[in-house]
């Protein structure tokens, strides 16, 4: 059949047609941002597409101006923290909500959901306060504490673990496994693709983390990337292009993490766990 | 002692770290938005006294609220359909064996990597009048003042921004959710002759269907909460044009910033707001969707 | 097996439900309900009713007679602040900090929102202190510019407030409200300070009610940007710049029409720049009051004035130079750069702007990169902000120092001390030839290196010569008003919809109505 491989040769040139002018298109702002990172101040309202001269000046300087060493320094710190507390935090409360039986078990679920849609700015102001009084401002206690438990972690976790065939747990107990032992030795390696997805998750949202960390320091020993860029945003007359050299060393981090760990991200949520 | 009370201990114990917090910074501070929304309070935040719990009716129907829900509403119509259909149209196009198609998804995950800051200072720097690229080739319009600062423009300059940014992750999962659907409904779809469009609408989008549900949650609380693309790109501006309800609780140029008690009713009424969406969402969705088990 | 007729029929629905439900939430919402009040006039008290504005009936084009104002007269005596005992407020010991230095440095956390070369520059002067003297150690903090260093002000309590803060001009009444502060007037009697040297009209700026609550310290004040090299390709005489708002107009045409730069004058509408701080400045040039009870000055202010007679003409007169001018509207310039990145536009580039002088030093660094093609740093000339009748004179921008109380009577005399530093003549010299600042002692531009600075290089001069040619009028104090910040927000939307064409009269009515009422809102908060 020469015109079905003809054609399916056609439709396979047609599609990585397809695939190359999307990925150009995706990439266009990625691409121009580069360009003008790389570019001296000077230069950067001439041949935006092109990069005609290139420094690594423009990057240094937001280096040292936005203090973005120690800002990563922060951003890596608070997100791994967040990451793992988050990861345990989940398990635990999505055990109890799965295994365990207890009064009040529905409603206190109900109250977890209801914390999903308690919008991040309504606490603020509040939040500071607490954080205030605990003496944590200028902390990595403030950055992080907040965000150690989330209601987000516990609901996928739980679904998973609702997947479980019922049987697993009676035999468990059969052979004398308690509830440590089974969370630890049956539930988390079932669960563990749902836990990568939700550990990457759990990063990029504290890493990308950007009011709080702008109201709760008034140290910029404190920003964290994102508030390092911030600042970098202020007026740069005779620099337009220090920002743009900032967000690339905020995003290149983020990036290979992402080059890395994309196989897991999609196994995981492969793994059921956005499955209702 | 009963099974129902046998686990108590154990609850107790695996709760406690989620609940603390949970309590401490988000309950907490919802109780005590709630109670503040009905007072004004001087500049420091201090010296509080009653106004009255209709102030969070009359704060609700007052025009900057109105026009505040106005901006956010239509930011999320805006924002999540257009990224849903993208996400799912880039998702089927690289869910391929084809040789290379490893780049061409990381290329498209690629958005993941860009925070809030990052996109939105990137979009800015395409759109400024003077020094971005888009402004030049889109021309007539997107000079003087330029997208962002035309109020006719600027919710859409801001929409295509956010879409960018949220387009990895929708990407991301929209795939795993291809990759869950068993390769036998597409080979029986095809024994019946199902053609390339009707596999898609027949079986692809059904079975997507608890994603795209979580997607779209995903997509929605975001544009309903996105604060940082109109700091940075906007300011709320022009002439209110942008200015979202987070804006309207935090922005610099909000004309509530030093009113705690006026904050605090508009971040709650944002909260009873998201509720009844994502019981509507929930109600609306639950009925239709295909669950696959 | 085929696909099962169930999921045909369910197909695409959830996407469908998510919009609809998004659609039919907000539709539901929006159409319930508008009651057209503002925000501000919510809950169950009854609030002060907004005084209605005269409306503004001027006729475009009509001039209006500097110095008359537009108050109508009081139906009752007038109000009036009485002058505040200064012992009713936290004292100064500056002895506390000779005791307390016997054992080592004091410790002065200062909190500014001086970004970029400026910050560098301050962090240079900071080091010199440190390094002069083994009595006060002073550590600077950069909170992110002047937004976030109120916010975090005010969020704060006591114990994790700085011991010294720079504040703009605009908050000196939220300050006072705060009662947070040592009056640096305290620190002045109790050292017998002689304040002699330092600009009155600065000085003044941060006294209300009797009491000299801050020490200015960066002062600047808009000045006109404009490209010399355009001027001369268009037969213009590059060193007669235009001075009112007709002869900009005119500029503006003759550029145009030239075809030597596609644009006159790039105006904005950012609150802290053309929109609300220009706004008072105009005002105050054409010698109006910004707000009732002179400026807020002889009694708290209850509404704004800028909707009166001189405002409408003047709106109108800048819309005039966008619309048939030769001018270009910019929009909010968020970042404080979009006009001067228009004077570089390498398409449709504008030669003219008015902006903060605080950014000379940075523009013209930024011009001697080569960023404008064939421009050098000599093509750029400063010259005092057009203004409608060319009426010299400017209100005092920029900073002060606000030390504030509770947190030890030794911080507070040693942050005086470094304030004392700060406004020294020799400092102030090093600070205004390094940004453009104008120095606010008077004994600065006398002193290397602003001597040098401003013989070779006038430019740096315009904006002190501003200062110096303020005539001695009330109305050339600034408004004092708790949310002078948020006005400044109304004032540049309805700046924003002038410029786009709106009727001026509306706008500016609209504006000041809204800024009544965060007017009468704060005063029943405070």
């Amino acid at each position: 059949m020469a015109t079905s491989a003809a054609s399916r040769r056609w439709r396979t040139a047609g599609r990585y047609a397809l695939l190359v002018a999307v990925a150009v298109v995706v990439l266009f702002p990625i691409w121009v941002m580069l360009v003008g990172a790389f570019k001296p101040g000077n230069k950067v309202l001439q041949d935006p597409l092109l990069p005609t001269s290139v420094t690594l000046d423009t990057l240094r300087d937001a280096w040292r101006d936005g203090k973005l060493g120690r800002a990563l320094v922060n951003s890596t710190i608070v997100a791994l923290i967040v990451t793992v507390a988050q990861v345990v935090t989940s398990v635990l409360s999505a055990y109890a909500f799965a295994f365990l039986r207890f009064p009040g078990r529905t409603l206190l679920f109900a109250l977890f959901l209801a914390t999903l849609l308690v919008p991040f700015e309504a606490t603020v102001v509040v939040n500071r306060e607490t954080v205030q009084d605990l003496g944590w401002l200028n902390s990595f206690q403030g950055l992080a504490v907040p965000f150690l438990a989330t209601a987000f972690g516990t609901f996928l976790v739980r679904q998973v673990f609702l997947t479980l065939p019922k049987d697993l747990r009676e035999a468990a107990r059969m052979d004398g496994l308690g509830h440590l032992g089974f969370l630890r030795e049956v539930a988390v390696p079932l669960a563990r693709p749902t836990l990568g997805a939700l550990a990457l998750f759990g990063f990029l949202a504290s890493w990308n983390q950007y009011l709080w960390p702008t109201v709760i320091s008034t140290d910029d020993d404190w920003n964290t990337v994102q508030s390092g860029l911030r600042t970098l945003s202020q007026a740069q007359i005779d620099r337009p292009n220090l920002v743009i050299a900032g967000t690339v060393i905020v995003a290149l981090p983020i990036f290979v993490v992402l080059l890395v760990f994309q196989r897991q991200l999609v196994r995981g949520l492969t793994a059921g766990a956005v499955k209702g | 002692m009963s099974r129902r009370w046998r686990d108590l201990p154990f609850a107790v114990a695996f709760l406690a770290p989620s609940l603390l917090i949970l309590s401490a910074f988000v309950l907490y501070p919802l109780g005590r938005a709630v109670w503040l929304g009905h007072q004004r309070c001087d500049a420091t935040g201090a010296n509080c006294r009653s106004n009255g719990w209709d102030q969070y009716v009359d704060v609700f129907r007052s025009e900057e609220f109105q026009q505040a829900l106005g901006v956010t509403v239509r930011f999320a119509l805006l924002t999540v359909p257009v990224g849903l259909a993208l996400g799912i149209a880039l998702a089927v196009l690289a869910d391929k064996h084809l040789r290379g198609i490893g780049f061409f998804r990381t290329v498209f995950s690629s958005t993941v990597a860009t925070s809030v800051a990052v996109a939105s200072l990137m979009w800015f720097f395409l759109l400024n009048p003077s020094v971005g690229v888009l402004a030049d080739w889109i021309g007539g319009v997107a000079k003087n003042p330029g997208l962002l600062r035309d109020e006719d423009t600027a919710l859409w300059a801001v929409a295509v921004s956010s879409i960018w940014a949220n387009l990895g992750f929708t990407f991301i999962v929209v795939t795993a959710g291809l990759q869950s659907i068993p390769a036998e409904l597409y080979e029986s779809a095809r024994v019946d002759g199902a053609g390339g469009w009707t596999r898609f609408s027949n079986v692809t989008l059904p079975m997507l269907g608890p994603t795209l549900l979580f997607a779209g949650v995903v997509l929605t609380s975001r544009a309903f909460q996105a604060y940082g693309e109109f700091d940075l790109l906007t300011g709320g501006g022009p002439n209110g044009s942008t200015t979202s309800l987070t804006y309207l609780v935090y922005g610099n140029n909000s004309i509530i910033k030093n009113n705690v008690g006026l904050q605090a009713a508009v971040a709650v009424l944002l909260f009873v707001v998201l509720i009844l969406l994502s019981a509507l969402q929930i109600r609306g969705v639950e009925r239709r969707v295909h669950y696959g088990n | 097996m085929s696909v099962p007729p169930h999921m045909q029929r369910r197909r695409r629905r959830p996407v469908v439900a998510v919009v609809a439900v998004v659609a039919a939430a907000g539709c539901v919402l929006l159409a319930a309900c508008g009651s057209g009040r503002s925000i501000l006039e919510a809950g169950n008290e009854p609030r002060p009713t907004t005084p209605t504005t005269t409306p503004a009936t001027t006729v475009p084009g009509q001039t209006t007679v500097p110095g008359q104002t537009t108050v109508p007269a009081p139906t009752t005596a007038p109000p009036t602040t009485l002058p505040r005992p200064i012992d009713s407020l936290p004292p100064c010991d500056m002895a506390a900090l000779d005791t307390a230095a016997a054992d080592g440095p004091v410790e002065v956390l200062f909190w500014h929102g001086m970004a970029n070369e400026l910050g560098r520059e301050l962090e240079r002067i900071v080091g010199e202190f440190n390094a002069s003297q083994d009595r006060v150690e002073v550590r600077l903090e950069f909170q992110g510019g002047y937004e976030q260093t109120i916010d975090k002000y005010l969020q704060s309590d006591t114990d994790n407030r700085p011991d010294l803060v720079q504040m703009p001009e605009y908050t000196v009444q939220l300050m006072v409200d705060t009662q947070s502060n040592v009056p640096v007037q305290a620190c002045m009697e109790d050292i017998g300070y002689d304040a002699a040297d330092i600009l009155p009209s600065a000085l003044r700026a941060y006294a209300t009610e009797g009491i000299q609550w801050a020490m200015p310290f960066n002062l600047s004040n808009p000045v006109l940007y404009y490209n010399k090299q355009v001027f001369r390709d268009a037969g213009l005489d590059p060193e007669a710049p235009p001075r009112t708002l007709d002869e900009l107009a005119e500029a503006g045409r003759t550029i145009q029409s030239s075809g030597a730069a596609a644009y006159g004058i790039a105006l904005d509408s950012a609150p802290d720049g053309g929109g609300g701080w220009f706004l008072e400045q105009w005002l105050a040039k054409e010698g109006e009051f910004y707000s009732d009870n002179d400026n807020g000055r002889a009694a708290p202010s209850t509404r704004v004035l800028f909707d009166g007679p001189t405002g409408v003409s003047l709106l109108t007169a800048l819309r005039d130079v966008v619309v048939n001018g030769g001018g270009v509207y910019v929009g909010e310039n968020p970042g404080g750069t979009d006009t001067f990145l228009k004077l570089a536009d390498a398409s449709a580039p504008a030669s003219m702007t008015i902006a903060t002088s605080a950014a000379l030093g940075a523009v013209l660094q930024f011009v001697e990169g080569g960023i404008i093609p064939g421009i050098g740093v000599d093509d750029i000339g400063i010259a005092p902000m057009p203004s409608p009748t060319g009426a010299p004179g400017t209100l005092v921008g920029g900073a002060s120092l606000w030390i504030t109380a509770g947190r030890g009577d030794a911080e507070a005399a040693a942050a005086f001390e470094f304030v004392q530093y700060l406004v020294s003549a020799e400092v102030q010299s090093q600070w205004a030839a390094a940004t453009g600042y104008v120095p606010v002692n008077t004994a600065a531009p006398g002193l290397e290196p602003l001597l040098g600075v401003y013989a070779t290089d006038p430019r740096f001069r315009v904006a002190y010569d501003q200062v110096a040619e303020t005539p001695d009028l009330p109305t050339s104090d600034g408004p004092v008003l708790g949310p002078l910040r948020e006005v400044r927000v109304t004032a540049a939307g309805a700046m924003a919809q002038i410029l786009n064409g709106a009727d001026p009269a509306t706008a500016l009515a609209d504006a000041a109505s809204l800024a009544n009422a965060l007017i009468a809102d704060y005063n029943a908060r405070r």
